[in-house]
Order: C-alpha cells, then structure tokens, then sequence
C-alpha cells in the first residue's frame, strides 16, 4: 500500500528541551491512524508538524510525495488547502454563524460562486448531522455540536487528509462515541485518509486502522491495530492496560528538586 | 476534465471526462447554466468517464437541477461510475436525481 505520509529522522526542540528525538514512520493512504501516547509524549507536537504549524529542526516530512519540511510558505498554503483539520476546542470563529464559518475556505480559497458556495455548506452540514444549523452561532450549540461543525469546515475543500486533535476531549462518552461513528463513516465513503490524535482508548478500538505511538518523544510502535493490541512491548501493555507509569524520582532526588539544591 | 455536448432528437447528452473538482467546476457549471437558460427540456449527463467528482461537482449539478425543475425541465444522469455513486447514495443524492444505466434508458424514460 502506499504511504500518505513519511516522516524521517524529525527533530523538534521547544527552547533547549528536545521534543521529538528523531523519529521515522510512514501511515499508508487510505487508513486511520491513531497517534497515542501518554500526556506530554510529543504527539501534538507531531500533529503541528504534520499540519505545517511548526518546522521541524531536521528531518523530512513527506505528504503524497512532497517533503512539506523543506517547503516555502508558498508552498505550504497550496498544501494546507488539500487538508481539513479538526482543532481540540474546534476553532471555530465565534463572530460568524455556521454556514460562514464553513463557507470561509470555500470563499478564501476557489473562485466558485456564491450559489455553489451555499449548496455546499449545505451538504456538509448535512453530513455532519447539522442541517438547519447553518444560522446558529458558535456559542449557542453544544460541544459536540461544535465539534462535528468544526469537521464540516474542515471537510469544506475536500481534504485528501484530515486530522483531528483529540476529537473527544471534553465530550461526555456518548456524545464522544457518536462523533467515532461519525469519522468511521466519512472514511468510509469519501476514502480519505484520516490522522488522529487521541489517547481515548475507546476511540482507539473503534476508529483505528493503524497505530503510532509514541513515548517520551520517540516512537514506540508503529503498525496495525490488531498488532498493537497484541503487542508484547511494556510500554504498550501499560498504556493499554492503563496502569500509572513507574515513580521516576527516588526520595533523595524528590527532596533535590523540591529544596532546588 | 472534458466536457462533450451532442442534442440529440427529444435530449442533449452531456459526455464529462476526467476529474471534476473546485477548479474545473466553474466550467461545467456554464455548460450547464446554459441549458437551463435556454430551457433545454431534457439534459442527460453521461458520466462514465468522470474519474473523481468533488462537493463543488456535485453542488453545480444540485445548482442546474434547481434551475432545470423551475420551467419543467429534467436533468438526468446515466452511467454513474460506484464510486461517485457510493458519494451520491451517502450524501442522499440517490433521491435527488434521476439515476439510469444508459444513455439510452434515459432517454426513454
């Protein structure tokens, strides 16, 4: 199968703390991909990379072929159009209603009329489950209302592949287990592929083709979904079987860091 | 993406070829618009050789049927490859348009 995404060696420092130390792996077209890991691992890190906010220090990042590392910022606008993301609080804009928050891409990006703008709109509403919403603002709906806007936005253009940042944070496990189905199905039909950040291991079960995960900044599996589960590696098993993570500071260290000596 | 026109006796096919997306839209869009300006009664898209078709397509299509039911005019699809169809069943397109396997079952309908 061919790969959607490649990353290499990527290598990513916030001030002098090194985030991502180096990690490789490649996520095949047309799948699911969780990227899971404990609080702290570095996987929003990842997904910022992946969407272009930030550049890494070294290594590559290729999308369908293009290594979006190495790209002007030129380039990388032309890149973000064949993407759709779905941000944790949804990011919608507040001062605009639902209809206008999805039509923004579509008005910003292609020379299509205002009439097919609308019948658009429509239809991603409708395929969110948002029909005759469009008018709502932002603050007069629910957080998984917001949510599943937030993905008829980022499903305006289109996307060849879209991510999502912790779809579930936040959202009560019915609600949460309603918007899984929801991106099950737009996978389904539209083929896509999708990139998810998640550490809800109900979400994982449901949604996931593949799997990346990573720890403490590096990569600590990479494949199927089926594989994970049966994963042997220690550092899976206890994600898996949520067990809290061994105490890392013995006592005389504790008391050097809480006295600063 | 190729747009092909051919009036027939009692329709007009319309033969698309290739990849229908945001920036080829605009273009079947006037094919269209036209049609329906001159209150074309019968238009038959043939889509057999359409290779991807994106919301923007599927907007002008929905755009023309609007326009075309306005002075009793049809606008039919034939040939409709599985996987736009799969896009026209999920988006409950299957019930907007007038669906056949040929060119032919649709002109007799």
């Amino acid at each position: 199968m061919e790969n959607a995404i490649e990353v290499k060696d990527l290598v990513t420092f916030y001030g002098e703390r090194q985030i991502l130390k180096g990690i490789s792996f490649a996520i095949p077209s047309g799948t699911t991909t969780v990227i899971v890991g404990g609080s702290g691992c570095g996987k929003t890190t990842l997904l910022k990379h992946l969407i272009g906010l930030l550049r890494p220090a070294s290594g590559s990042i290729h999308i369908h072929g293009n290594d979006i590392a190495a790209m002007n910022d030129v380039s990388l606008d032309e890149y973000r159009k064949k993407m759709g993301v779905l941000f944790q609080g949804a990011a919608l804009l507040n001062s605009m209603t639902l209809a206008e928050n999805v039509a923004l891409p579509l008005k910003e990006h292609t020379k299509l009329k205002e009439s097919v703008i609308d019948i658009i709109v429509r239809m991603k509403l409708d395929l969110v489950g948002l029909s005759g919403f469009g008018e709502f603002y932002p603050a007069q709906l629910s957080g998984g209302m917001k949510k599943r806007a937030g993905i008829a936005r980022a499903m305006a253009m289109d996307p060849g592949v879209l991510y999502f940042d912790e779809p579930s944070a936040g959202l009560d496990p019915v609600t949460a287990a309603g918007l899984d189905e929801l991106i099950l199905r737009l996978h389904r039909v539209f083929k896509m592929t999708v990139v998810v950040v998640t550490h809800e291991l109900p979400s994982i079960f449901t949604i996931a083709d593949y799997v990346v995960m990573l720890d403490k900044g590096d990569v600590a599996f990479v494949g199927k979904l089926e594989d994970f589960k049966l994963s042997e590696k220690p550092i899976v098993r206890t994600f898996l079987e949520r067990r809290p993570e061994e105490e890392v500071y013995s006592p005389d260290n504790y008391f050097k860091i809480i006295t600063g000596a | 993406m190729k747009i092909d026109t051919t009036v027939h006796s009692g329709y007009t096919a319309i033969s698309i070829a290739g990849e229908i997306d945001m920036y080829s839209s605009p273009a079947l869009r006037d094919t269209l618009l036209t049609m329906a300006k001159k209150k074309e009664a019968i238009v038959i898209i043939n889509l057999k050789d359409v290779k991807y078709i994106d919301s923007s397509g599927i907007a002008t299509f929905v755009e023309a049927l609007k326009k075309m039911l306005s002075y009793g005019g049809k606008l039919k699809m034939a040939q409709v490859p599985d996987r736009v169809m799969e896009i026209f069943n999920f988006s409950k397109l299957d019930k907007v348009f007038d669906i056949y396997g040929s060119i032919e079952d649709a002109a007799n309908s």
